[in-house]
């Protein structure tokens, strides 16, 4: 059969945002594949030097569609630490329940879009009605169901009310219930096994070199998760298992992934119900005092890695993100290998790709 | 009732396009409820089919043009042909000693002109997804066609309406051979490249398979070739399996087989939301080692039993 190249992207179905793979084909058998990304890069890192430090948390929170508000925590704990304030203990509450609500959110479309992707359009269907409850309760508390541009440097902006999280214990009650039949329907669901089973394979030793970080870590085994690592409030006082699988095929990350789900639901639970009263904020300076910081947090891909230099003025000298992502993608080499084309789909999926936080 | 009116009319051409309109709106809503959604208003097909009349109609260069005007309606002609052998409610067009086979083999055209539809285009997917609906092709074919074979053996004639009639005397064949009814359901998933069975255009690996460059009226005439293929595959089911019944004598004839035919509707719609897409491999495994050894394994019975 002869040798054929089937290009991916930078625009077709599969793909919900622009990265293009040539794909070299066989028959249906894939040989090789190359990759290309950079078109949706928009400069924020340089941007972010133009900018005072409050100004860059609106810019920061646009890095991505998806997990916007675990960017701009990041950004400000590691701007917090260099100015040596100590947050209040209720605001790092309530950034912890919006950085849960979004894992959960960002789980869900991915259920979806994997579904989708394998033509299993039902589940899709369910998944993404299951996250409109999630963005419902971040619109109640935020105002915004993407975008919250609740932080601010020193804490966050808007405070919980009693009624809110009165409303929010319901809405969870039935995101649990809707989330755990999900996982019920997805581990006994043969035809999407049949899919996943064995797809892009990754073994642990593999997932060490490729630094590959967040689900697709876990669900090739390696225990990591800097909510459990890195310890600092809120997660040091709350109790949540890490999930992992050993398989390190598609259909472990969707375990895992689901699991970690209904963790996250618990775990908003128990924010909501031993959270502090106090102040949500204290008052931060406009200068920050000259010297570097690295800031690191469990995004809903994994590892988020922040590195801001100041020189003194009110803007950063420098902001580096690193983005769980971008491993991911050099894992797609070893991924895209001895596989059939109809396998692309489920491999890409996968891996979750959240290719504007990659290109930044 | 002249002939013409029953070529053009009833059962003919203008209750199939109705037909075919009706079962891909009830299809659509159905599958839309199952994954709760509300779904498309009524007129939603006709709509969509008058939009695609209407539209540019583009072929790229690289593609055979007369080909790719040619395939379309080539397929549409033979399932319009095929149409008037397959009797409805006990009604048909014109009929033969035979004509199960003529129909049959006018129903696999359409298959053939998709794979060469994609052969023709200068577009990657669509040759990628030619190639995949000849694998599937090779798949479902042979258990659909010793299926639908059961049914003629049992009753002694390749005539549909001799089998219609046949049933009358007996019980459906679907009920005295149920394996044949489930296989030929599963080969008329895979002939209509429905979902799960939707391999040669699936839209995340081959984007619309052989159809990917085609656009304007012949879109819309592959699309309603497909929609009619449905009815006229759910029709000829519903006379091979569930004919003439002696339960169902005094009630009036086109009703019942209405009710037939959209019950077949509702396990394809079902079968549309329950499953994932298969691999081509794995349909392969399906057609081969599980789906023909029970279509001979049938057959064997259905010999037996007709001795």
């Amino acid at each position: 059969m002869a040798r054929t190249i089937v290009p991916i992207g930078p625009q077709h179905p599969l793909l919900k945002e622009p990265i293009a793979f040539q794909i070299v084909v066989e028959g249906e058998q894939v040989t090789d594949s190359t990759m290309r990304m950079g078109y949706v890069h928009r400069g924020i890192e340089r941007l972010c030097q133009e900018r005072t430090y409050i100004q860059n948390l609106y810019l920061l929170e646009r890095v991505c569609g998806i997990c916007s508000h675990v960017h701009a925590v990041t950004y400000c704990r590691g701007v917090e630490s260099l100015l040596g304030l100590e947050v209040p203990l209720r605001a790092t509450y309530l950034r912890a329940l919006l950085c849960e609500l979004e894992r959960i959110h960002s789980h869900l479309l991915w259920l979806g879009m994997l579904a989708r992707n394998i033509g299993l359009d039902t589940i899709f269907m369910y998944a993404w009605r299951d996250r409109e409850i999630v963005l419902d309760i971040m619109e109640a508390l935020s105002g915004g169901r993407v975008s919250h541009a609740i932080n601010t440097i020193g804490g966050v902006r808007q405070d919980i009310t009693p009624m809110q999280r009165e409303v929010i214990w319901g809405q969870l009650d039935k995101l649990d219930q809707q989330v755990s039949r999900l996982l019920r329907v997805v581990e006994h669901e043969r035809s999407l096994q049949a899919r996943t089973r064995g797809v892009g394979h990754l073994s642990l030793e593999q997932v060490r070199r490729y630094c590959v970080v967040g689900p697709i870590a876990r669900a090739s085994g390696l225990d990591v998760d800097l909510r459990r690592d890195e310890p600092r409030p809120p997660y040091d006082r709350l109790n949540f298992d890490v999930v992992t699988h050993t398989a390190g095929d598609v259909w472990a990350r969707t375990l895992v992934r689901m699991q970690e789900t209904l963790v996250s639901v618990q775990l908003c639970r128990e924010i909501l119900r031993t959270m502090p009263d106090g102040p949500i904020a204290v008052s931060a300076r406009r200068r920050v005092p000259p010297g570097e910081a690295i800031s690191r947090s469990e995004a809903p891909r994994g590892e988020l890695f922040y590195y801001i230099r100041s020189d003194g003025s009110d803007r950063p000298a420098r902001v580096k993100i690193r983005t769980p992502t971008l491993p991911s993608l050099l894992s797609l080499q070893i991924q895209l290998k001895a596989i059939t084309i109809a396998d692309i789909s489920v491999i890409l999926s996968g891996v979750d790709l959240c290719i504007a936080c990659a290109d930044r | 009732m002249s002939t013409w009116f029953r070529i053009l009319i009833f059962p003919g051409f203008a209750f199939l396009f109705i037909a075919a309109l009706a079962f891909e709106w009830i299809d659509r809503r159905m599958i839309a409820r199952f994954q709760g959604r509300i779904g498309p208003p009524w007129y939603q097909p006709l709509a969509d089919l008058i939009k695609l009349l209407a539209k540019e109609d583009i072929v790229p260069e690289g593609t055979n043009k007369f080909a790719a005007a040619a395939l379309p309606i080539l397929s549409l002609t033979a399932v319009l042909t095929a149409s008037l052998y397959v009797p409805v409610g006990g009604i048909k067009g014109a009929s033969f000693e035979g004509d199960l086979i003529i129909v049959l083999f006018l129903l696999s055209l359409p298959a053939l002109a998709y794979f060469l539809a994609g052969w023709v285009s200068s577009s990657i997917y669509s040759l990628l997804g030619g190639h995949r609906s000849l694998l599937q092709y090779f798949s479902y074919e042979v258990p659909f066609l010793m299926a639908v074979a059961c049914p003629a053996i049992l009753s002694d004639s390749w005539s549909i309406t001799r089998i219609v009639s046949f049933q009358a005397q007996t019980a459906w064949h679907a009920l005295m051979q149920p394996l044949a009814f489930v296989l030929a359901l599963v080969g008329l998933i895979g002939k209509l490249k429905r979902d799960p069975l939707d391999i040669p255009k699936a839209k995340s690996e081959v984007v619309a398979g052989p159809l990917t460059d085609y656009s304007g009226r012949k879109l819309a005439l592959w699309h309603l070739t497909m929609t009619m293929q449905t009815v006229l595959g759910i029709f000829l089911l519903v006379n091979l399996f569930f004919g003439e019944s002696r339960f169902f004598n005094p009630m009036p004839a086109l009703p019942i087989f209405g009710l037939k035919a959209a019950a077949i509707l509702v396990a394809l719609s079902t079968a549309s939301a329950l499953y994932a897409r298969l691999r081509i491999d794995q349909l392969m495994d399906l057609g081969w080692r599980i789906l023909a050894p029970l279509a001979l394994l049938q057959m064997l019975v259905t010999l037996w039993i007709a001795n």
